[in-house]
């Protein structure tokens, strides 16, 4: 009988082993990381209100970083942010809205009218695609540099360097995944991809399917 | 022989269950985010001089947005987590630090957040900073807040985000507790993190 318990106990070990392996190697339910919190703001928009962190929670949020001299075509961040736009409803999203936000680092020249000129240039529909910034330099540097990981500087002849980024907010504003030129294209199907992943994760967040779920964060069962 | 089989079989699905039961990965209470770098490093000013986050690596430190006139959710917050290190004991509390940063520097001075917090539990901090410093650490923190207006001038409000956060020993944030959040919520995962 010994004998039987001793190999039972084996057995049950295996079992877990091989249940944890599998769950990792075949990654059932795959998730976004959540990598940090994202800066909270009051920055003013295209229409000279406000737009704050706080208005935007329970929607995903893809934030992009430029200024409205940039020549084009500036990386194409704003044909991906277009292209995102049009091509949401490929994405099972339920109710959940899913927000644009261009935050211009060149406050001087980027006043509300001319960001609401450039919104229009764009043909934006500004109810979902917000174009905003502030004239508190170092808080706009505090967000987008430090908040953003986006680094951008001035260059002094209306220039200004910077790393084209994109970044994904959750609704509980937590950044789940940072896109940038230097190391991934930003990718629209990819973006695509992920907005559907974060949707299923708050479709599944409750009951069983959420320690499921959690599983997946904890074996870091990344989407590519 | 059947008899055998099946009283292994038993054996092998109680013992399933113990073992899913025991090596379960711990269910967090809070949000857990896996920050791929460590929390900005605040400085702002206590009754007892200057604090810095990182004054308190090796101690897991919660952090709380508020101020002293807050009417009813940073009492029932602060009370919770008092309550939650009073269950953890006294050797396990010593290894958590608990700051609470005020939002509201005009009224909460630093010797009347050190005495306000005192309330709450004896070993917490109360810190503030001009209004500079706080619209830095609240952003990097995700808090947003603002000013509303109260029954008078002076007796304003400010609306904040009213989450709860834990700073691992490393100085990287680890949980987010949403308002509502238990005394045994916290206790319980705070214990499992004391462990790591």
């Amino acid at each position: 009988m010994n004998k039987y318990l001793v190999n039972s106990i084996y057995g049950i070990f295996a079992v877990i082993v091989i249940a944890a392996f599998a769950f990792k190697i075949f990654q059932p339910i795959q998730v976004l990381p959540r990598m940090q919190l994202a800066p909270a703001f009051n920055l003013t928009d295209q229409n000279d209100g406000t737009l704050t962190s706080e208005e935007l929670r329970g929607k995903f949020v893809l934030y992009n970083f430029t200024y409205t001299n940039c020549p084009a075509p500036c990386y194409n961040l704003n044909a991906t942010m277009q292209e995102v736009q049009s091509r949401l409803s490929e994405v099972e999203l339920d109710n959940i809205e899913v927000a644009f936000v261009t935050i211009s680092f060149d406050p001087d020249r980027d006043t509300a009218s001319v960001l609401k000129n450039y919104a229009n240039s764009l043909g934006s529909s500004t109810l979902q695609w917000d174009f905003v910034t502030t004239a508190n330099k170092s808080l706009l540097k505090t967000i987008i540099g430090s908040g953003f990981e986006t680094y951008y500087e001035d260059k002094g002849n209306g220039e200004f360097t910077f790393t084209p980024s994109f970044v994904l907010v959750d609704g509980w504003g937590i950044v789940r995944a940072e896109y940038r030129y230097q190391t991934s294209v930003p990718d629209t199907d990819r973006i695509l991809r992920h907005l559907g992943v974060l949707a299923d994760e708050v479709r599944n967040s409750t009951g069983t399917t959420k320690l499921a779920y959690e599983a997946a964060h904890l074996f870091l069962c990344y989407a590519p | 022989m059947k008899l055998k089989i099946a009283i292994a079989s038993i054996v092998v699905f109680a013992g399933l269950a113990v073992g899913v039961y025991f090596f379960r990965p711990h269910t967090f209470h809070g949000t857990v985010i896996q920050s791929p770098s460590p929390s900005f490093n605040f400085k702002l000013n206590s009754a007892n001089g200057e604090v810095s986050l990182s004054d308190y690596r090796g101690k897991l430190v919660l952090i709380y947005f508020g101020y002293t006139f807050c009417p009813d959710i940073c009492p029932a917050t602060l009370a919770n987590v008092g309550q939650a290190l009073r269950e953890l004991g006294d050797d396990k509390a010593s290894e958590i630090q608990t700051i609470m940063i005020s939002l509201d520097p005009e009224r909460d001075t630093p010797e009347k957040l050190a005495e306000y917090v005192n309330h709450f539990y004896p070993s917490f901090i109360g810190i503030t900073g001009s209004n500079e410093q706080l619209a830095e650490v609240t952003s990097l923190y995700g808090i947003f807040y603002q000013k509303s207006e109260g029954p008078t001038a002076e007796n304003y409000l400010i609306d904040h985000t009213a989450t709860l956060l834990v700073i691992d020993r490393e100085g990287y944030l680890k949980l987010v507790f949403p308002f509502g959040v238990t005394v045994d919520e916290i206790a319980d995962d705070l214990k499992y993190m004391l462990r790591q």
